[in-house]
Formats: structure tokens, C-alpha cells, sequence
């Protein structure tokens, strides 16, 4: 059972009976009145048990890609239908999470919906959504709160209808993918301009044209056609490429919101613009974790590696295995890595990096570009990747792609003040120690990327490009 | 990629429960609640009705405690008298009237206006420990009263033809009441001390009206003292109708049948009607904005906390500590880092290979450069913050060569 503000309203005008007879008896009365008028309206109500409740949503859709939920409501009773119907989601995924009554939960005006139905008739309510976090949610109960004829008091009941709606990654580094193609063509020799790969295979001979480096030129193919002619080389297909999700404690880490540092730049060698520490403190629900980071990075190599023929398989990992997406290629792969990616959430466990090596050796046996998305936090990769990056170095081309936090290139350019600058010094050490780690890593033959949220999935693109043009995979 | 189609979920209808099975998940839920508070409830209701009803007002007909006058009282009631508890001037002349006896105890707050009109009743008026003014009223004014100063030691003769007096013969209480024109044929004067008479007697008209200057001899501790109880008995006993006022400190009536109650006493008389339907308002809003409207909705977060806040406690510790030297070492350092990778230098080149790159580069004097990369460290806040300014002088001195 629930008031409304007309029982309220009721209750003020006994004022009018006060004023007329003050004793305390016609308070009593009029309060006897107020109950007896609202037992009367609920028991007119129609019964919100008897409203047959069907949930439509998307089964999937893209983070920050609007989408809606559709209710439709069949009024089964033999009363009319006056209610005020609530399909309710989880914060990440209601439109207007901001609108809070001060300090409260999150009051989803967008949500609620007032219908009106005759005896049998059914009505169709839309409730907009807009996901901001990737996952698996699931919807919450219907509320359904009828009213009676005379508004004054409702029943009221929370039907468990069935609703969930996977958020897939945003894949928002895909902005990258034409201009990393571009280059992967010119890298191909398909391109108008003469930047030839320095592949090792073979591809095909064509005329000479002046610029062409005269130490490819087929002398024997020369002598056959009077022509001079080239031999043109491509860089390799059907390379092997594994990318491997590291989802233990430190992928959890919130590391701020990439989109508040301008520019950037190649964390720990720029220096970031200060700007304000606003972001993402008043909206939890916002992404912002290095795994997120790590996933778009993951979906740009992903796309761009399948684009240049190599296969393409990624492991989720922490100290079980996770997901896994492989044997998936051309217009299926993407479809199917943010599928089998969707679900995967950081766990607050140390990565067990010996399985996660084993793991990967099982996955490829041949030679293959192993990428590890993880972060160079010191103390993580000295007990964890360092004493086990030989392994996959003596076989593989391994690189380790580390996601910086914002946060600290925003606190190591700060200066403020005094404060900042202690902040500014504390940052600036947590850098050195990143770049030895990273050193350490190199040392073991080992590529390191690490960038900013936004920078990492191009840096990530362009090495592996790099790597390809140099023939190193 | 983006969006399937909606797939629709199965129709549901009611949420699988019956009026039966809500009531008895109400009553599941709520048992223990209901069980406890009826518990608490009825230990009240045992405890409430278990004790006798006392009062903690001083004089107070019902107050057992040695301030109380309780003794008195029930020694009365057990002599047939009717003693009538009031709280309020109002219920007082209400109750009292000719054949019956009005007791006044101690009333620091009484107004002029009460003690007029308890004045002007028809009953015999007993005062015990009035003030000047309540003394003047009753007396009509041929009574006057100065503060005891002197604390009564010796019992005293009542040295009048008072019965009441001779009753209870001797008495140690304090006396400051005297005749305004020395003698006056009416007024009776017992008791003399040093201040003054502890009794007068006043006859007016066809009642008597009695100031004793002294309440004590009402009370529980000293009512046995020579003849306290004698001379309470007989003042009070007189009539078989006793009316008690012990005055609550609220009160302002002055005539019966004024005002609901000793507590609306000092507000209009409808403010507790109004009271009470605001009330009724006030329980309606709250149920009306108490209701939500279905269950929160709950979402797992992976973590809250961000990860900079391990570098920022590291901050806080420099700070705390002081530790400049620790903090301009982290600056030069990273500077040193940064400014050796621009210049293509080795991270083993050595200070003196770094200086002299970073001279060229910057055209800066070699010892101005290592002054600023491996000077003695900064040795107050200031200079800190000038460090890392210059620091980042240099740096994009560097990047711009």
C-alpha cells in the first residue's frame, strides 16, 4: 500500500472541522475518515498482481550506444488500470543517473511510466537506456503501483520480470583502425606510395621504377624481360598472435578518466597538461578500470592484426582462465571477441603469471607475437611476470603493453603548490621505478608499450606494425 | 554488432504470492520485532501497575519521599477526610467550597490575579509557607510577613487561645508574620519568635483563614517533631472536604472551569487540538514520502578506490617527514631520466656526460645545469618548488633544442 499527496491533502482540510469544533474527538474523527477513505480507495484499486508483464530488451549492446527496454503491460483485472509503473535498472545503465535527492540512491525519473488501462487492454511503455559500464546486467523487478478511483492511496507490487542486457565493449579505438589499414597497405606495397615493407616474403616482380632501391632489383628476371624489373617482398601472413588479458588485482585499478588528460603522449616520456581532478569521482559507475583500457587496446590489435591475415586469439587470464576467443577471423572475429569479452570483469586476486605462461604455451606452439596487457606496477611484475618472461621470450616475440594511470602524469606535472609539488615528486619517483621495470623487461628481450588509456590501443597498433615491418613476429 | 533485436522475455503475471502467503511473510518478517516490543510492553504495564502511585512534588498528598506530605494526607483519609489533590487555582476554587477546607501549600509562582481569587473563597483557607504576597491577600491585607532569619532552635509556646494552637502546644518552625497596625481584634498571632508569629489566625466573616509561616509541619521528615502533627490534623481536619493545591509551576487560571489542563494552561486553548492534527498530517506525509517505489537496484562495482592513492599516501609521507631531499631527488631524477632519452644518452651515462649533453643542448653553463641536477637539496618548501619550476625549465629547454 502507498499515499499519495491528495491523502495529504485530505488530512490538511481537517483544519475545517478543527476550526469549527476544537476538541481533540474530531481530530480522532477526521483521522478515522482519512484511513477509512484510503482502506476504501485501495480496496477500489485494481490489483497490480493481475497485470501481465512481458520485458523486451536487446540482448546485446555496445557501451554507450543507446537502447531501450520495452514493457508491455496487459491489464487482466476487471478494474480499470490507473498506475504508475517503474521498470527498473542498475545505475550503469538508466539514462539520468545524476539526478540524486541529496545523497540518496539514484532516482531514475526516465524509468517510471504512467499508464491507463480499461479492463483487457494492454499498453506499451519504453524506458530509455544508455549503458555506461561493459558486463552483464540484470534488470530488477517491475513495480507496478495502482491507484485507486479517488488517488488517494495505491497497491503496490514488485513483479520479478526477467530482463539482462550484456554491455559490450565500447571498441571506441576503432576511430584508429582506417588510418593503422592505411599504413599496414603501404606496408603491403599495394599503396601509391613507395614504402615497401621490409618482409621477408616473397611477393611478385613488377618494372622499376627510379626510387626503388637497386638491391632488389631481379637480375635474372631482368635478363628475361629487357626490362628492369623488382622484386617486390610483403611483409608475412598467417602469423600467429595471441593476446592475453591479464584480470588480476591490478587490472582492477581505477586509473582515471582518460578523457579529462588532453594530448598526453607517451607516458612516462611527456608531460601531460594539469587538469582538473575532476572526472570520474562523482560517477562510480563509470568505467574507468585498466582493464578497460587493456580491452580497447586488445580489440584495435585484434582488428588490425586480422586485417593483415595473422590469426588472432585472446585470453583472458588471472589465475584461472577466463575467457578465451580464438579461431574466429574476418567479420566474425569481431562480433565474436566482444561477446566472449563482454563478461570479463577484473578479480581482486594476485595473477598467477607461471599458469598464465603455461597457458599460453598449450594455446600456440609455433612462434607467435604473445601481448601481454597488463601494468608495470613494480612490485607486481618483479614477483610475478619477471622471473617467468624468459620462457615466453625464448620462443616468442613477446610485448608487454602497460596502461598508465592519468592520475599520476595529472599529479606529476602539478605544481601548484607546495603540496603539489611533493605529490608532483612522489609520482615522478613511482615513473622511475616503471621505467626500470620496463628496462628490466626489455633486457629480457621483451617489447614495452606503455601509454595513457587513450594512447595505449594506437601505440599498441603502431608497434605491432613496427614489429611486422621489421619482420619480427 | 551494436544492437539485436529485442528479444522478448516470457509474460509474467503477479509475483507467485497469494494474500495468505504475504500475510504470513509479513508476520515472518516481524515477529521477532512484534514479539519483543509486546515484551517490552507488558514489563512496563506489570512494573506500572505493581507500584503504588507516588509523586516526587514537594507537598504533594501522594509524594512518599521526606518532602512529600503523604503522612499527613493518609492520616487524614483514615479520620474520614476527603482529601482532594489540585494542581491548578482554577480546580482548586472549583472543589472548594463553604464546609470545606482549602489547603495552600508552597506556590513560589503563583500571580496576583490567583492570589486574589484564592483569596476570595468561600472555604476555610489554610496557607502554609506563603510568600508577602499570597500573605496580604489572604489576610486582607492586615498581615505583613519578613523572611526568617533566624533558623528556630528552641521549641516554642504557642502563647495564644488558638485551638489549633493549643492542640499542638509546643513547636520548633521559623515565624515572620505580624499585624500590619499592631493590634487588630481579628487577627490572632501564636507562636512568637524573634521574626515574628509562626501562626496567624484570621477571622473573616464566617471562615477562618489560617497563614502558618512554616510548611515544614506538613512534610514527611518533620511531621512527627513536637507538636507538628497536632496542629496539621486539626487545621486540616476541620472539614470532612480537603482540597490540596500544590500549584504546577504552568499554571496561570484564576477561575473554574478555565483552560483544558495544567500543561496547555500557558497556550490558547485550541493549540492542542491543532497539535494533534498536525499530527495526523505529519504521520500521513511520512507514509505518503516513506513508500518507494520498488527495491533499489544494486550493481556490483569492481573497486572504488583509485589507484594513485598508494602515490599520493607516498606524498603525505614526504610531506610529513619533511623529507625534501627525498622529494628533489624523485624530481632530479625523473628529469635526469627524461632528459638523457632525449639526448639519445644511455641510462648508465654517468653525471658528468649527462651535465655536459644537457650544456650543449641548452646552452647553459655545465655547472648551472649539474648545480640544478645534483645540487645539495632544496632546504625549505620554497626552494623545493623553485627546484621543480626550474626543472621543468630545463626539461623543455631539452625538448625544444
Amino acid at each position: 500500500m502507498a499515499l499519495t499527496w491528495r491523502a495529504v491533502a485530505l488530512a490538511v482540510l481537517g483544519v475545517v472541522p478543527v476550526a469549527v469544533l476544537p476538541v481533540p474527538g474530531t481530530v480522532l474523527v477526521w483521522a478515522i475518515v482519512v484511513v477509512a477513505a484510503c482502506a476504501l480507495d485501495v480496496a477500489l484499486a485494481a490489483s497490480p498482481r493481475a497485470v501481465a508483464v512481458r520485458r523486451a530488451v536487446p540482448g546485446s549492446v555496445r557501451r554507450g550506444t543507446p537502447a531501450r527496454s520495452e514493457l508491455v503491460l496487459t491489464n487482466e483485472a476487471p478494474r480499470r488500470l490507473r498506475a504508475l509503473v517503474r521498470d527498473a535498472w542498475p545505475p550503469s545503465v538508466v539514462v539520468d543517473p545524476r539526478s540524486r535527492t541529496a545523497g540518496g540512491p539514484v532516482v531514475a525519473h526516465s524509468g517510471r511510466h504512467r499508464v491507463d488501462l480499461p479492463p483487457g487492454e494492454s499498453a506499451r511503455v519504453r524506458t530509455p537506456l544508455l549503458p555506461t559500464r561493459r558486463g552483464e546486467r540484470t534488470a530488477g523487478p517491475v513495480s507496478i503501483r495502482a491507484y485507486g478511483p479517488l488517488g488517494l492511496a495505491a497497491r503496490q507490487a514488485s513483479l520479478p520480470v526477467p530482463g539482462r542486457i550484456r554491455v559490450l565493449p565500447e571498441f571506441a579505438s576503432r576511430r584508429h583502425l582506417p588510418s593503422r589499414l592505411a599504413r599496414l597497405r603501404e606496408m603491403d606495397g599495394r599503396a601509391a606510395v613507395q614504402v615497401r615493407g621490409e618482409g621477408t616474403e616473397f611477393d611478385s616482380l613488377r618494372e622499376y621504377v627510379v626510387g626503388d632501391d637497386v638491391r632488389s632489383i631481379d637480375w635474372r628476371a631482368t635478363a628475361r624481360r629487357r626490362d628492369v624489373v623488382v622484386r617486390t617482398w610483403r611483409p608475412e601472413r598467417d602469423r600467429r598472435v595471441v593476446v592475453v588479458l591479464d584480470t588480476g588485482r591490478t587490472s582492477a585499478a581505477r586509473i582515471g578518466d582518460a578523457d579529462v588528460v588532453p594530448g598526453g603522449g607517451d607516458a612516462p616520456g611527456g608531460t601531460a597538461d594539469p587538469a582538473p581532478a575532476t572526472a570520474d569521482a562523482e560517477a562510480p559507475t563509470v568505467g574507468g578500470t585498466r582493464l578497460e583500457a587493456s580491452l580497447e587496446a586488445a580489440l584495435l590489435l585484434s582488428a588490425l592484426a586480422d586485417r593483415a591475415g595473422d590469426r588472432v586469439q585472446v585470453l583472458a587470464y588471472d589465475r584461472t582462465l577466463r575467457a578465451r576467443v580464438a579461431g574466429a577471423s574476418g567479420p566474425r572475429l569481431l562480433p565474436a571477441l566482444a561477446e566472449g569479452l563482454a563478461t570479463v570483469e577484473p578479480t581482486l586476486l594476485e595473477t598467477d603469471w607461471t599458469g598464465l605462461v603455461s597457458q599460453v604455451r598449450t594455446q600456440v606452439t609455433q612462434r607467435a607475437l604473445v601481448v601481454l596487457l597488463t601494468t608495470l606496477d613494480p612490485a607486481a611484475v618483479e614477483t610475478g611476470l619477471l622471473p617467468v618472461v624468459d620462457r615466453l621470450t625464448r620462443t616468442h616475440q613477446v610485448v608487454v603493453a602497460a596502461v598508465a594511470d592519468a592520475d599520476l602524469a595529472r599529479l606529476r606535472a602539478d605544481r601548484t603548490t607546495s603540496t603539489a609539488v611533493y605529490d608532483a615528486a612522489a609520482a615522478a619517483r613511482a615513473d622511475l621505478e616503471r621505467s626500470a621495470v620496463a628496462a628490466v623487461l626489455r633486457q629480457r628481450g621483451a617489447e614495452v608499450v606503455e601509454a595513457l588509456p587513450d594512447d595505449l590501443a594506437p601505440r599498441l597498433a603502431d608497434t605491432y606494425l613496427a614489429l611486422k615491418a621489421a619482420g619480427r613476429l | 554488432m551494436t544492437t539485436t533485436a529485442p528479444a522478448p522475455s516470457p509474460t509474467v503475471t503477479g509475483d507467485g504470492t497469494t494474500a495468505r502467503s504475504r500475510a504470513a511473510g509479513r508476520w515472518r518478517r516481524a515477529r521477532w520485532t512484534v514479539l519483543v516490543l509486546s515484551a517490552l510492553a507488558l514489563t512496563v504495564l506489570v512494573m506500572a501497575v505493581s507500584r503504588p502511585a507516588t509523586s516526587t512534588v514537594p507537598y504533594a498528598p501522594d509524594n512518599a519521599r521526606p518532602d512529600g506530605a503523604r503522612a499527613v494526607a493518609e492520616v487524614l483519609a483514615d479520620q474520614g477526610v476527603d482529601v482532594r489533590y489540585v494542581t491548578t487555582v482554577a480546580d482548586a476554587l472549583g472543589a472548594a467550597g463553604p464546609g470545606s477546607t482549602l489547603l495552600v501549600t508552597p506556590a513560589p509562582y503563583l500571580l496576583g490575579p490567583q492570589a486574589d481569587a484564592l483569596a476570595g473563597t468561600e472555604a476555610d483557607l489554610v496557607v502554609a509557607g506563603a510568600d508577602q504576597l499570597l500573605v496580604t491577600a489572604a489576610s486582607g491585607d492586615v498581615l505583613e510577613r519578613f523572611p526568617a532569619t533566624n533558623p528556630p532552635t528552641d521549641p516554642v509556646h504557642p502563647g495564644c487561645d488558638v485551638p489549633a494552637a493549643v492542640a499542638a502546644g509546643t513547636v520548633v518552625l521559623s515565624g515572620g508574620l505580624a499585624a500590619r497596625d499592631g493590634v487588630d481584634p481579628d487577627v490572632t498571632l501564636c507562636w512568637p519568635t524573634r521574626d515574628g508569629a509562626v501562626l496567624a489566625s484570621v477571622r473573616d466573616g464566617d471562615r477562618d483563614v489560617t497563614l502558618v509561616d512554616d510548611a515544614s509541619f506538613l512534610r514527611n521528615d518533620t511531621v512527627l517533631d513536637e507538636g507538628d502533627a497536632a496542629l496539621a490534623l486539626h487545621l486540616l481536619g476541620t472539614h470532612t472536604e480537603l482540597v490540596w493545591l500544590v500549584q504546577d509551576p504552568l499554571d496561570t487560571t484564576t477561575t473554574p472551569g478555565s483552560g483544558p489542563g495544567p500543561t496547555g494552561s500557558m497556550l490558547p486553548p485550541w493549540a492542542g487540538v491543532v497539535g494533534l492534527w498536525a499530527l495526523l498530517v505529519v504521520v500521513v506525509a511520512a507514509v505518503w514520502r516513506a513508500r518507494r517505489l520498488g527495491p533499489l537496484v544494486a550493481e556490483p562495482l569492481p573497486v572504488v578506490v583509485r589507484a594513485s592513492e598508494s602515490t599520493r599516501g607516498r606524498a603525505r609521507l614526504y610531506r610529513r617527514a619533511r623529507s625534501r631531499g627525498h622529494a628533489a631527488a624523485g624530481l632530479r631524477a625523473s628529469t635526469a631520466e627524461r632528459v638523457a632519452r632525449r639526448l639519445g644518452l644511455p641510462r648508465s651515462a654517468d653525471p658528468t656526460t649527462l651535465t655536459d649533453a644537457v650544456a650543449r643542448a641548452t646552452a647553459r653553463p655545465a655547472h648551472e645545469v649539474a648545480a640544478l641536477l645534483y645540487g645539495p637539496p632544496p632546504t625549505d618548501e620554497a626552494q623545493l618548488t623553485e627546484l621543480a619550476h626550474r626543472l621543468d625549465t630545463l626539461e623543455s629547454e631539452v625538448h625544444r633544442s
